[in-house]
């Protein structure tokens, strides 16, 4: 069976036995219970007469980015020394000799250290019914918004896999992946409105606004606004964003499952020394 | 069940597997012995494909390990020489993860889980943190793991590295009873002693290469063929010479004050002329007795150069 992974239950049993998973997930939801309860507070000022659901919809935006944020910022956490840590505790040999695949392993890691994050996500929806309540989003709304972000979880936690598969040392995966999600979030921002002010300035250019827009449409908190509809910018940026990390991801891990098994290298050998045998 | 034909292992410059040409019987034990960096792991890793070959082919199990790796892993159980342990994960559970790697249904793994940790002594640890256990348990652990799919061959790395004396005797009555089990064993180490008590063939390798193959059989006729005696007594060192020399079975002797060292090729029955020949010399004899066989002198004796300090007898 495809979805026969053994890692991921591995994985599950090692991660929630850890102390670190409760804490982690009690703090996170306290945060975000504190921050959606200060935010309506503030919203309804202590009177429900004044209820605005304009106001309740910037309450919404405001808890979905920044769980956005901690979730993006949090992924490489445990991600990011996946098979480097493996490799470092001399575990990885063992589990390459079993008939596992290599994108079998990756798979497992991917989802394991995707799962917890996916699992902050679903302890904050009672928070979000709560914004409901108050007519911040419609569900369709919290919907797209919930799976676009669980869709950046797996993404980030992709692109971590693969680049403590790649890098080899836990200290390098670590700090590339964080500087792949500080480019997925900061660099992508910073250069798109860049693009889009220096279009204001200079109207006659017409690939500024064009690049600007493309760069904004490769960031995660940029496209979930977008989904929200609390900035202007093309239709179905998602798709966009969606497509190119889709694409990203799979070069990256095809990188990651040649540097994890070098079948091409042995796959070289074997035609060059087959054709010496042949020959 | 294993075969390699001009295996041949190179990393940038540096050739560290050449043409090695290995056959290891079905049901048998092979040690291969050989110094730090003779190419043993390098060797080993080819056979349970984690390292591709740079050239030449290698079998496992009838499979070759370049063109079917998926069989080879299937038919093999490895134990590195160095391996970590997962934390926060009990045996048992250690257990069944690998061989849900292998695809073991879970009844049959659950049982032989069971089976594995009782024969390997650890029983009472199947709920044990594996990462709480001792380095002697742990590598008793990763032997029961290497048989959990039940494999036809077992390639096992310096199995009794970083084991105490007690651990190495433990380690040393499980791979006597995997001998026993008939399964087929490659495994490798620095000391020859080890190897000598469990395997049935032994191959020497130096730089790469496998300089020798010896039935362990032979080996031990060969060591008994030259035993090494001590002869504490007192002589003038003329009288030593001439009474040893004389002796037709004494292949070489090395005189220290107060006695001598004699390698001698006759049996224990024939020591009882030497001695009588050492005493009708004129020599005052004090002790006379046979060393322990030293296996380790004879691995150097087949592997290095000639030891110019031993003096030849005549």
């Amino acid at each position: 069976m495809w979805w026969h992974n053994p890692l991921v239950n591995k994985e599950f049993r090692q991660r929630m036995r850890t102390a670190r998973a409760p804490m982690v997930i009690v703090f996170y939801l306290l945060c975000m219970a504190v921050l959606t309860f200060f935010l309506l507070y503030e919203n309804v000022q202590g009177q429900f007469s004044l209820l605005l659901p304009a106001r309740s919809e910037q309450v919404f935006l405001i808890v979905s980015l920044l769980q956005m944020v901690v979730a993006a910022y949090l992924t490489p956490a445990f991600a990011a020394t996946a098979v480097s840590g493996e490799r470092e505790r001399r575990t990885l040999a063992v589990l390459l000799t079993t008939p596992m695949s290599p994108f079998g392993i990756l798979a497992g890691k991917v989802l394991s250290s995707s799962a917890l994050l996916a699992l902050l996500l679903v302890v904050t929806l009672p928070l979000y019914s709560l914004v409901f309540l108050f007519g911040g989003a419609v569900p369709q709304e919290t919907l797209a918004v919930f799976g676009f972000q669980l869709f950046t979880i797996v993404v980030i936690a992709a692109l971590s896999v693969a680049w403590s598969t790649i890098a080899l040392r836990s200290g390098w995966s670590t700090v590339l992946s964080y500087a792949t999600v500080a480019t997925m979030t900061l660099a992508t921002g910073g250069a798109g409105y860049g693009l889009r002010y220096v279009a204001t300035r200079f109207p006659v250019d017409e690939f500024l606004p064009r690049w600007g827009n493309w760069l904004l449409q490769l960031n995660p908190l940029w496209v979930e606004a977008r989904l929200e509809n609390a900035v202007t910018g093309p239709e179905r940026s998602w798709l966009v964003f969606i497509g190119v990390y889709t694409i990203l991801c799979a070069a990256l891990l095809m990188v990651a499952r040649w540097r994890l098994r070098p079948r091409g290298l042995a796959l070289l050998n074997k035609v060059v020394g087959n054709d010496e045998r042949m020959s | 069940m294993i075969r390699t034909e001009n295996l041949c292992k190179r990393y940038g410059r540096q050739l560290v597997v050449n043409q090695l040409n290995l056959t290891v019987r079905p049901g048998t034990v092979f040690g291969i012995v050989g110094e730090n960096g003779a190419g043993k792991t390098t060797t080993l890793s080819m056979l349970v494909t984690l390292t591709a070959p740079t050239s030449g082919r290698a079998f496992v199990n009838g499979f070759e390990v370049a063109q079917d790796p998926v069989a080879v892993r299937r038919s093999v159980g490895y134990m590195p020489d160095s391996f970590g342990v997962f934390d926060d994960i009990r045996c048992m559970e250690y257990l069944q993860f690998y061989a849900d790697c292998y695809r073991v249904p879970r009844p049959v793994a659950r049982q032989r889980a069971r089976e594995l940790l009782a024969w390997v002594g650890l029983e009472d640890k199947q709920d044990a943190y594996v990462n709480a256990l001792s380095r002697g348990m742990q590598q008793r652990l990763e032997l029961a793991r290497c048989l959990m799919h039940d494999p036809a061959v077992l390639v096992l790395d310096e199995p009794s590295s970083g084991l105490d004396p007690r651990s190495r005797l433990e380690m040393r009555a499980i791979l006597l009873k995997l001998k026993d089990a008939g399964k087929t064993v490659l495994l490798s180490s620095h000391i020859l002693h080890e190897l000598v008590e469990v395997a049935d063939e032994l191959g020497f390798m130096r730089s790469g290469e496998l300089q020798a193959v010896a039935s362990v059989d032979v080996l031990r006729n060969h060591t008994s063929a030259y035993r090494t005696l001590q002869v504490v007594g007192e002589a003038p060192e003329h009288v030593w010479r001439h009474a040893l020399a004389a002796d037709g079975r004494v292949v070489e002797f090395r005189l220290r004050p107060g006695g001598a060292q004699v390698q001698y090729g006759g049996t224990t029955g024939q020591q009882a002329e030497l001695l009588q020949r050492l005493v009708t010399a004129g020599v005052a004899v004090q002790q006379f007795y046979e060393e322990a066989v030293d296996v380790e002198a004879l691995f150097l004796r087949l592997t290095a150069s000639h030891d110019t300090s031993v003096e030849a007898a005549p």
